[in-house]
């Protein structure tokens, strides 16, 4: 069992948005997951991109142009 | 000499299971509990098997006596799914993935949504008692799948993982099967009809 590690969320204005890093990241070889939006987060039944902490920036090079890219939240 | 089952500080459906597997051997028992709840699961149990029950209440616990009428079998028709299912809240469920994607429409959207509800259902209570896949659901737990570290964490947590063998078969998977182990329909038909309550995706 992994030390529980810490975690950040990746989000976007729609699903398709979503749909889109989380096919690029794949395509990258880049460690995600595609989760539902932390309840902490938003009410909506929305989904975003769980990535580890430490491989922020590493994400964000290959997110942040992606359009309808709103943030990155610690959860 | 009764036979005595302490089963206090045990959580639903325990307390049923220990007194169901004691009376198998046994004609008394005298099962110990200390809630409410399991002194009426095992009141329930009991008449399913057509037992005799007295209780009294103790300063320790609740003190169950149950006799089985001789002639009576000390096989139940109480399905041990059945026992689960008493219990409010518990992991009675029988979920059942029928195809690879949640939900008719959009297959992109689909596996989006399926993912998003392996997460989900891996990180919170209750697990399902068991998980049937079939059709193309069994994609879903063959290697390379997005859910299988999920699917394989609700195995850990207690979920039977069951996959059809026919339609591992079918998609030829058979050898990358990557958690639980493979059902035939005559299993598949005993977890739909009769045992405790079903939820198709």
């Amino acid at each position: 069992m992994k030390e529980s590690p810490s975690y950040h969320v990746i989000l976007f204005k729609s699903v398709n948005q979503t749909m889109w890093a989380d096919k690029l990241l794949k395509d990258k070889g880049i460690p995600h997951k595609l989760i539902p939006v932390p309840r902490t987060i938003s009410s909506d039944c929305g989904v975003c991109i769980r990535i580890e902490s430490g491989i922020i920036d590493a994400v964000l090079v290959e997110v942040e142009a992606i359009d309808g890219f709103t943030g990155i939240v610690r959860v | 000499m009764s036979q005595i089952i302490d089963a206090r500080g045990l959580s639903c459906p325990q307390p049923v299971v220990n007194s169901r597997k004691a009376l198998e051997a046994h004609d008394t028992i005298i099962t110990i509990v200390d809630n409410m709840t399991a002194v009426e699961n095992i009141r329930r149990m009991a008449a399913s098997m057509k037992c005799i029950v007295s209780e009294e209440k103790k300063v320790d616990g609740f003190y169950i006596t149950i006799d089985r009428p001789s002639g009576e079998p000390g096989n139940p028709s109480q399905s041990a799914a059945a026992i689960d299912s008493s219990c409010p809240g518990s992991v009675g469920r029988v979920l059942v993935i029928s195809q690879d994607v949640m939900g008719k429409g959009d297959d992109a959207l689909g596996t989006i949504l399926i993912k998003s509800f392996f997460h989900t259902l891996a990180e919170t209570a209750p697990v399902p008692k068991t998980i049937i896949f079939f059709n193309s659901g069994v994609r879903l737990v063959a290697e390379g799948s997005e859910v299988l570290e999920d699917i394989r964490a609700l195995e850990k947590s207690g979920a039977a993982i069951l996959s059809c063998g026919t339609c591992l078969d079918y998609f030829k998977i058979k050898d990358k099967l990557g958690a639980g182990k493979v059902t035939n329909m005559y299993e598949i038909k005993d977890l739909l009809i009769g045992g405790p309550a079903v939820t198709t995706i």
